[in-house]
Formats: C-alpha cells, sequence, structure tokens
C-alpha cells in the first residue's frame, strides 16, 4: 500500500512538477517567515532576522533540494536531463556520433545476425502447441535404415510393427506419432490438368501426427485415425505454401485429385501457413500422406516389414506425466517386443540383446539433424562475430575517451562546484548507452540484410521447392537480444571513459594549459588499441585457416575427375517404372545420350559423388563370419558398364565393370583398395569371393581394383566400397529400391560444349514423361558439398577485414591524436636539430610498439583459436606458423597504411609554426 | 500542525538540545507522508497567511505507538546495561 502511494506520488510530482515545485515554494517560505517574525518580536530588524533564521536553518534553496532529491522521482527527472543534454552534445559533434553509430551498428549487427541464426537454428522450439510437452525417441540423430533386432548404443528408429506396439502400451502418451527418417521426393501432377509430374518433398505420417502436434487444418481437414488404415480411401494434405505458390489459394484444390507417383489422392486439407513439419530442413514437405498409404505408392514398401526400422517418434505427453517413467515404460516395452521375434533374430542380435535400450528426449525442436549438423559453424561465426563486437567496444571508447579528455576542463569545473561524483560517472555513461542504443537499432537494419543473404548461401535452395524455414525477419528473441546487447557494449565502451572522467584532478586541470606530454592519459587508448590488435591478429589467423581448409578440400585429389562431366539426375520411379522396365529404360536412356554430338561416354549409376551410397554388410568367402562386435560393413554403387571409366575413377588391379559383365555371364563386384585393405589385408583381392547375405559368402568374384576416391564426403577418402554392374542386378525382385538407377553421368569430348537442353532433349526423346531433377556440371555438384564451409570461410573473412579497418582506425585515431598534443614537443625537437625522417621514425616507433603488444598477446590466442577450430580444417595443422606470419603481416601493413599519414604529418610540422602556438 | 510549529515544539520539548535544519524537517515530512504515516492539508494561518498543517493518521498513530514502546525496551535495556558496568 505505502509502496504504492510512494510511486503515485512520485508520478505526480514528476507530471504536475511545477505545481509540486510551487507549494514546497510556499510552504517552506511560510516557514522562513514564521520563523522570522519570531526572531523580530525579538526586535530584530528584518533583514537580521532573515539572515540569522538562514544560518540556523539552511538555506531556502539548499532546503528545496535536499527535499526533492529525497524522492525517486529525482533519479528519473535527471536521467531525463541527462538524456536531453546527451543528445544535444550528441548533434554537436555529427562526425563523432556518426562515426560511433557506423561502427557500433557493423558490430552489432554481425553479432545480431549470427544470433538470428543461431536462435532459429539451436534455439527455437516447433511453431506447434505446448512444444515443452512434446518428446522424441532418440538421443543421437539417425538415419534412415536400420535392419534386425538390435541397434547400436540406442533404438532410435522403430519399424511400423514397433511403433504400434509402443503406441498401445505406452500409457504416459496423450498421442504417439511415427513419420519416416529418411527424406522423400513424390512425383506430384493434378489429375485433372495436363501439366507433367513434378518432384516435391513429402513425408509419410502417422494418422495422429496433426493432432499430436495440435495443429488444425488452414482449410479443409487434418489427417485423422481413420485416414491411416490399410484400407482407407488415399487423402493427402497439402503445404499452405504450395497451395499459395503453385495454385494461388484455388479452394478447388481441397477435395482435388491429385498423381502422387502416379497414385490417386485427394487432397482433404492445407497445413496452417507457418507450420514446416516435425524438423527444420531445407526444404520442408509439401505433402503430407498417411503412413498406410505408404505400400501403395511405394513399390518398395517399408511398412509390413517387421525389422526394418525407419520411423521417428515424436508424442506428447499427458499433462503431469513424467518423462523419465514413460522412458522406463517403453524400455520394457523395447524388451517385451524383441523377446516375442526371439525366433527370429540373428545370433549377433540375441548376444546383443542385453543392452538393447532406448532414451526419450525433449522433442519440442522436433528432429534436429539440422542443429547437429550447423551446431559448430553456428559457434564459430558467434565468437567471430564476438571478436568483432570487442574490437567495436575497443573502438568506440577510444573515441570516448578523446572526448572525455577535450571535456576535462568542464568536468574540472563540475567538480570544483561541487558536483557529485555519481552525476559525473553518469553523464558520459549516458552518452555512450545512447549512441550504442543508436548504433543497435541501425544494426537491427545491418542484420536484417546480413542474415538474408547468410540464409540464401548457407541453404542451397533447388526451383519450385520451398525455402528453409527460417525468416530473415528479425523475431521478438533477436530485437531482445540486440537490445541487450547494445544496452551491455554500451556500458561496456562507456564505463571506462566515465570512470576516468570522475578521476579529474580540478586543480591540476583548471591550472594547465594544453600543454602536456605524450605519455599523460593516454595509457587506456593505447591498451585499446593493443588488444584490438590483438583480437584482429585472432580472427585474421582463423580467416586464414578456414579458406585454406576451404581451399584444400576444392583442389585436393578427389579419386575423380571433374572437369568435362555433367551429371543428369531423374527419377524413373516418380513416371512410374516398374523394376522390369528398366533394363530397356536405361539402355535407351543411354543410347540417347550417347548420340549426341559432343558426348564421348555415358554412363548411369545409383548415386554419382558426392553424397549418397548405399551401405551393405560384407561377408567374405573362406574367411570366418563376423562376430556381434566386428565391423563388416562396406558402401556400395550400382553402375552401367564403363562406369568408372567415365567418371575417371583409374583402375589400380584388374578391370572395371564391362561390358562383358551381362545377366548370364558370372556375377562380378569391383572394389577400392580401402575395401582390399579392409576385408583381405594381405591377400591378392583378385579372383576372391564375398557376399552381402550371411548364408552366401560367394555371391560375387571380385575382378578389379579402383583407386580410393571420395565418393560419400569430401572430408575424408571412402572406407570400404565396392561397385556391383548394373546388367547382373535382379530385376525379378520386384521394386527393390537399389534397383532405380539416378544419376546420368556424362563424359563430354575436349572443347565440346553441351547444354542442358540437349540432354533434356535426348531424355524426353526416350520419355517425355520421365521427370528430370537436375542437370549440371559434376563441379557444381561438388561444389554444393562446400557451400557451408565456404560460408564459414568467407564470413570469417569478412569479419576479419572488417576488424583489421577497426584496428587501423583505431590506430589511426590514436597516432594522430598523440601527434596533434605533441606538436609543441615535436617542434622543439626539430628546432633542435632533429631531421623529418627522424621524426617519422619515433612516431612509427610508437605505433609500432602497440602493434608487437598486440601481437605478443594475440599470439597465443590466435593458437588457442586455432585449437577450438581443428576438427574444421580438415587434416590441416592448425599450428601452422607461416599463416599466423602472414596474418602478422598483414597486420602490420595495416598498421604502416594507418600510420603513415600522421607520421608525415608530424614531419611537415613547421619548429617555427609550433613554437609560436606554444 | 506546520512545519515551523513542529520545530519549535521539538525545540521546545527538548529544551533546545534538538534543533532542527529546514533540510531534515522537510524531509522527513515528505518521507512520512508519503509512506501514509501523516496527513497534509493547507490551512490559513492566524496571520492570514496559508501553510500546510500536519495530523499523525491512524496508521501513523499505531507506528508511533509501536516505535514508543520500542524505543522504552531499548532504552530500559541500555540502561540496565550502564548501571551493571
Amino acid at each position: 500500500m505505502s509502496l504504492f502511494r510512494n510511486f503515485a506520488t512520485g508520478l505526480w510530482s514528476l507530471f504536475r512538477k511545477n505545481q509540486v515545485d510551487r507549494e514546497l515554494d510556499e510552504e517552506l517560505r511560510a516557514y522562513q517567515e514564521m520563523a522570522a517574525e519570531e526572531k523580530m518580536k525579538q526586535g530584530m530588524s528584518p533583514k537580521d532576522a532573515l539572515r540569522a533564521v538562514r544560518l540556523e536553518r539552511g538555506s531556502l534553496e539548499i532546503t528545496k533540494v535536499v527535499v526533492r532529491s529525497g524522492g525517486w522521482e529525482f533519479f528519473v527527472e535527471t536521467l531525463w536531463r541527462d538524456l536531453g543534454y546527451a543528445l544535444r552534445r550528441l548533434r554537436m559533434a555529427p562526425a563523432f556520433t556518426s562515426a560511433a553509430v557506423l561502427t557500433l551498428a557493423l558490430g552489432i549487427g554481425a553479432t545480431t545476425s549470427i544470433f538470428a541464426l543461431v536462435h532459429a537454428v539451436l534455439l527455437r522450439s516447433l511453431p506447434v502447441a505446448n512444444p515443452a510437452e512434446l518428446y522424441r525417441l532418440g538421443k543421437e540423430p539417425r538415419c534412415c535404415y536400420q535392419g534386425g533386432y538390435s541397434q547400436e548404443k540406442e533404438f532410435s528408429l522403430v519399424s511400423y510393427d514397433l511403433y504400434k506396439h509402443l503406441r498401445d502400451n505406452t500409457k504416459g502418451f496423450s498421442e504417439l506419432a511415427a513419420f519416416p527418417s529418411l527424406e522423400l521426393l513424390f512425383g506430384v501432377r493434378r489429375s485433372s490438368s495436363s501439366e507433367a509430374a513434378q518432384s516435391y518433398p513429402g513425408e509419410f505420417v502417422s494418422g495422429n501426427y496433426f493432432s499430436m502436434f495440435g495443429i488444425t487444418a488452414y482449410a479443409g481437414r487434418a489427417l485423422a485415425n481413420r485416414d491411416d488404415q490399410p484400407n482407407a480411401p488415399p487423402v493427402a494434405i497439402m503445404s499452405y505454401r504450395l497451395w499459395q505458390e503453385r495454385y494461388g489459394l484455388d479452394p478447388s484444390v481441397i477435395g482435388g485429385v491429385f498423381e502422387v507417383d502416379g497414385k490417386p489422392f485427394s487432397v482433404v486439407g492445407i497445413t496452417p501457413p507457418g507450420f514446416f513439419g516435425d524438423s527444420l530442413r531445407s526444404s520442408p514437405p509439401d505433402f503430407f500422406l498417411p503412413l498406410n498409404t505408404e505400400p501403395y505408392v511405394e513399390s518398395d514398401a517399408d511398412l509390413n516389414k517387421v525389422d526394418t526400422h525407419w520411423l521417428e517418434l515424436i508424442g506428447r505427453i499427458q499433462p503431469g506425466a513424467n518423462a523419465a517413467s514413460i522412458e522406463a515404460e517403453m524400455r520394457v516395452e523395447l524388451k517385451q517386443w524383441l523377446r516375442s521375434h526371439w525366433s527370429d533374430m540373428s545370433a549377433n542380435d540375441r548376444a546383443r540383446f542385453p543392452e538393447q535400450t532406448l532414451y526419450l528426449t525433449p522433442g519440442g525442436a522436433g528432429i534436429t539433424g539440422m542443429r547437429e549438423q550447423y551446431e559448430h559453424w553456428l559457434q564459430i561465426l558467434m565468437m567471430a562475430s564476438g571478436f568483432v563486437l570487442l574490437i567495436v567496444c575497443a573502438n568506440v571508447a577510444n573515441l570516448m575517451l578523446v572526448r572525455g579528455m577535450e571535456r576535462r576542463r568542464q568536468t574540472a569545473l563540475s567538480v570544483a562546484l561541487g558536483a557529485q561524483t555519481s552525476r559525473i560517472l553518469r553523464q558520459p555513461l549516458t552518452e555512450s548507452v545512447l549512441l550504442s542504443l543508436f548504433g543497435g537499432a541501425a544494426g537491427v537494419a545491418i542484420a536484417f540484410a546480413c542474415t538474408h543473404l547468410i540464409l540464401y548461401f548457407a541453404f542451397p535452395t533447388f526451383a519450385g521447392f520451398a525455402r528453409v524455414p527460417i525468416s530473415a525477419s528479425p523475431s521478438k528473441p533477436v530485437l531482445l537480444f540486440a537490445f541487450t546487447i547494445s544496452l551491455v557494449t554500451g556500458i561496456a565502451f562507456g564505463i571506462g571513459p566515465a570512470w576516468m572522467a570522475t578521476r579529474v584532478d580540478p586543480n591540476e586541470a583548471l591550472h594547465g594549459s594544453s600543454r602536456s606530454t605524450a605519455r599523460e592519459g593516454s595509457l587506456p587508448r593505447k591498451t585499446l588499441v593493443v588488444l584490438q590488435a590483438a583480437f584482429s591478429l585472432v580472427l585474421l589467423s582463423a580467416a586464414g585457416l578456414l579458406t585454406a581448409a576451404l581451399q584444400r578440400l576444392e583442389n585436393q585429389d578427389s579419386g575423380f575427375v571433374q572437369d568435362r562431366r555433367i551429371v543428369a539426375s531423374m527419377d524413373p520411379r516418380l513416371a512410374g517404372y516398374r523394376s522390369d522396365q528398366l533394363p530397356t529404360l536405361y539402355r535407351r536412356i543411354h543410347d540417347s545420350i550417347a548420340s549426341i554430338p559432343g558426348v564421348s561416354s555415358v554412363a548411369l549409376c545409383q548415386y554419382s559423388p558426392v553424397g549418397y551410397g548405399w551401405g551393405a554388410g560384407v561377408w567374405v568367402d573362406g574367411h570366418p563370419a563376423p562376430g556381434p562386435k566386428d565391423d563388416n560393413s562396406a558402401a556400395w554403387d550400382r553402375v552401367s558398364a564403363g562406369y568408372l571409366d567415365v567418371i575417371g575413377t583409374p583402375i589400380v588391379r584388374g578391370r572395371g565393370i564391362s561390358e562383358e559383365d551381362t545377366a548370364s555371364s558370372r556375377k562380378v563386384a569391383v572394389i577400392n583398395e580401402a575395401f582390399a585393405r579392409k576385408f583381405f589385408q594381405n591377400e591378392d583381392p583378385i579372383g576372391k569371393h564375398f557376399g552381402t547375405q550371411a548364408d552366401n559368402s560367394r555371391q560375387y568374384e571380385v575382378v578389379g581394383m579402383a583407386k580410393d576416391a571420395r565418393y560419400l564426403t569430401l572430408d575424408k577418402p571412402d572406407g570400404a566400397f565396392f561397385f556391383l554392374p548394373e546388367a547382373q542386378a535382379d530385376y525379378s525382385q520386384t521394386n527393390l529400391g537399389s534397383l532405380f538407377l539416378h544419376d546420368i553421368v556424362i563424359r563430354t569430348r575436349q572443347g565440346a560444349r553441351l547444354s542442358g537442353a540437349q540432354v533434356r532433349q535426348a531424355l524426353a526423346s526416350v520419355d517425355p514423361s520421365l521427370p528430370i531433377i537436375s542437370i549440371r556440371t559434376l563441379r557444381e555438384k561438388v561444389a554444393t558439398q562446400l557451400t557451408q564451409q565456404q560460408l564459414i570461410a568467407r564470413l570469417t573473412s569478412l569479419f576479419g577485414v572488417l576488424s583489421l579497418v577497426l584496428a587501423s582506425i583505431g590506430l589511426y585515431g590514436v597516432t594522430a591524436y598523440n601527434v596533434g598534443r605533441r606538436k609543441g614537443e615535436i617542434g622543439v625537437r626539430m628546432a633542435l636539430g632533429a631531421s623529418r625522417g627522424g621524426v617519422v621514425r619515433l612516431v612509427l616507433r610508437g605505433a609500432f610498439l602497440l602493434i608487437a603488444f598486440g601481437l605478443i598477446l594475440g599470439i597465443p590466442l590466435s593458437l588457442a583459436t586455432a585449437g577450438i577450430l581443428s576438427s574444421q580444417l580438415h587434416g590441416l595443422n592448425p599450428y601452422d606458423p607461416r599463416r599466423i606470419a602472414v596474418a602478422a603481416l598483414i597486420l602490420a601493413i595495416s598498421a604502416l597504411i594507418a600510420t603513415l599519414a600522421p607520421a608525415l604529418r608530424a614531419s611537415s610540422i613547421l619548429p617555427s609554426q609550433a613554437l609560436r602556438d606554444e | 500542525m506546520h512545519g515551523y510549529g513542529i520545530s519549535v515544539r521539538i525545540e521546545q520539548m527538548s529544551k533546545g538540545v534538538f534543533r532542527l535544519n529546514a533540510g531534515s524537517l522537510f524531509l522527513a515530512i515528505q518521507r512520512l507522508e508519503r509512506d501514509g504515516l501523516i496527513d497534509g492539508e493547507w490551512k490559513p494561518t492566524e496571520n492570514n497567511r496559508r501553510a500546510r498543517y500536519y495530523t499523525l493518521t491512524a496508521k501513523g498513530r499505531k507506528r508511533l505507538d509501536n516505535e514508543t514502546r520500542e524505543w522504552g525496551r531499548q532504552v530500559t535495556a541500555i540502561g540496565r546495561i550502564l548501571e551493571a558496568s
């Protein structure tokens, strides 16, 4: 009550300041007059009486100040006055103000834009109801298929059968939904139109998917459990994005029939605009289909395979339920389920049975594969932008110190007249916080543009696909971050100069003329320049390291040739091909493209480098079968004749896949060197046999060995890898996924030019409805693998250059200021016979001493940073002294440029002039 | 009672030991009023001047009783300690 009353009266006196002042005045005057009357009654003259009262009771003005400063509103009032004063002062120094605001805007903008990404990728929850109630299965991300009845470390993917078992028996979940871990593409066309099928990302989801997320349809209805039944009529949900961009919000889409991979579905609803599914992806799904339609759409269906684990789980727990006890419950259920399949389990599965377990983790952010992928580099960028901000702080602090120096006499006067220390401290602090808030406002604009650009470079887009669901426009948390960081920055660079101001000795300041030596008062400024040099060395060497690592990745021997290679990606499955039609299709595609003038050779494969590969277990003929802990995995690719030659991977022993490998000849395989090392050790692999099933180790005969290459990732050479001939594939295995080849690799003749249109035309002559996903050079395809590294290297370099410029400006400022102050001294030196060169040397020596200190501080810091970066360097030596030497050299050169102008100005001082100014 | 009255009264009661400075007096008055312990009201004085008259509120009266009792206890206690030494 009394607190409220205090507040209310405070407010009253703030807004009715005049009235309150008048009343206080009147009351005090009455008081004084009454006291004086008393004195006059004792016989004093009115004048003497007033004087006596003032002596006895204190002067009226001081009393007023004392009473007024008693309330909290006094603080607000003076703050207001300080603000007005600071604004006026900033307006009077437009050059200083704009320089400081611009510098701050760059620093705050850089940090904020990186934070916007950090927030979107690492911190944000899915845009669904109560994300805190969501839990997902699994600690670590895992893609995409796991076979059998055991999983390493944890059971994080489940089969449909296991999903139903968990869903029906776990009481703690109000809903438990399932969806595949793999990102799928569907070939979709509207049934009523004549348009060709287009590919869109899509997802199979359990019927309770939308109710689990608490998402209702924007138009039409969401999926329901009744849609997710084996014989339910096939329905689909479309994304708002696609509805808007492709169909212009046409209401007839809802209820319309669309062919998904050639199968009719009726679209029954549209997702709400912000919804992007269960995980943050670069291309969010545009179609959601019930899980039970998977066998209807996919030729190689996984739904009813009991031991194929391909589903992710996210569930909403009951209000008040405990996730730990649900987890314990599910572990028991997992063991029950495994035990019920004991007879189907392999010996290895049974041996691993005791350690099989599962984990529930908070699922509010969905499946966070992207988080793991981007976490490290976002941390690096956050650190780099933090260093930029530190340099910015140092720079502005330097400017503030100069202003403080210029204001010394004024401050001294205030102190001499009795100003409180807190007021003296507050004034420059108000000014710096105000500056940084202006800088922050401008920084938000810069951040917006910056985030836009980073998003563009960081997440590759495909025409017609949705963009990554990260908005560049600042959200509330980002704005809050920018505001906080501006405030902190303002205090950080303002507190030092403000404190220095309070230490002014009025006597000295008022006495001394402008005469001063170089040393006095410049130590803090020099320290700041040393810090700037050190930080910018850190950034420069980090930028150098990351750029070198990128170049190493770009220029290394990948084991295949990127020049004169074109890759066309297609998907015959989307055009409704059956597996028995494939051999003819491949032959016709090969011949059609080979007949284009300028094409020297062509081959088809499942996946061309760099990216994917299928995995398999390997059993070698004549070797003991691998135990439960043994790693017998290898990656493989199905390729048509001549593929290794077309892609340019050299054969070291034996031969490649060729025309002589036909459906009727012996089954062969070509392995890579790593495969030979892993499975054949010291033996000669040629002529040996191996298989991919435990009971058939004589499945393939090794006929050749290819050089190690980087088909899967550019970071490191592939492990064990083998190639199987397309012609020997078992096309009777109806619609096995691995039978569908995706990439056509075309080698062109020297000097020949091949356009995408020619390739398109050749493919259309085979089948006009064949969906072509992309046509690009192999070099372009490989480059998309490097976008992340490129972005980090470019941004760090940008930050490095920014820091270098800021540090140089700082050094220039300090040197120029010192030269100005030492004008007299230099004049005397020259009058006494110092040469111009000597003066230049004098100034440069001062500046380079600072840089030297910066290097001493910066080199250990750079080495520490390099250690943090080492995981991003792909084998590059992080402590390479040459790189730090180069960074130091760059720093020294820009320091020289920054100090040369003031040094030359110093050397052109005329002694007569300088001495006259004294 | 108005401000001047209060200071004169305190001076008289304390036989001149406490002579209040105007600053201390009015700061105290402002605080007491904001805490709701006293109420102020503008009234004409006997010399036809306007002055602010202060009265204790009910809350103020209670607080005064409490404080007086507490003060009494402390004085007695300190007195005993001093006697004993």
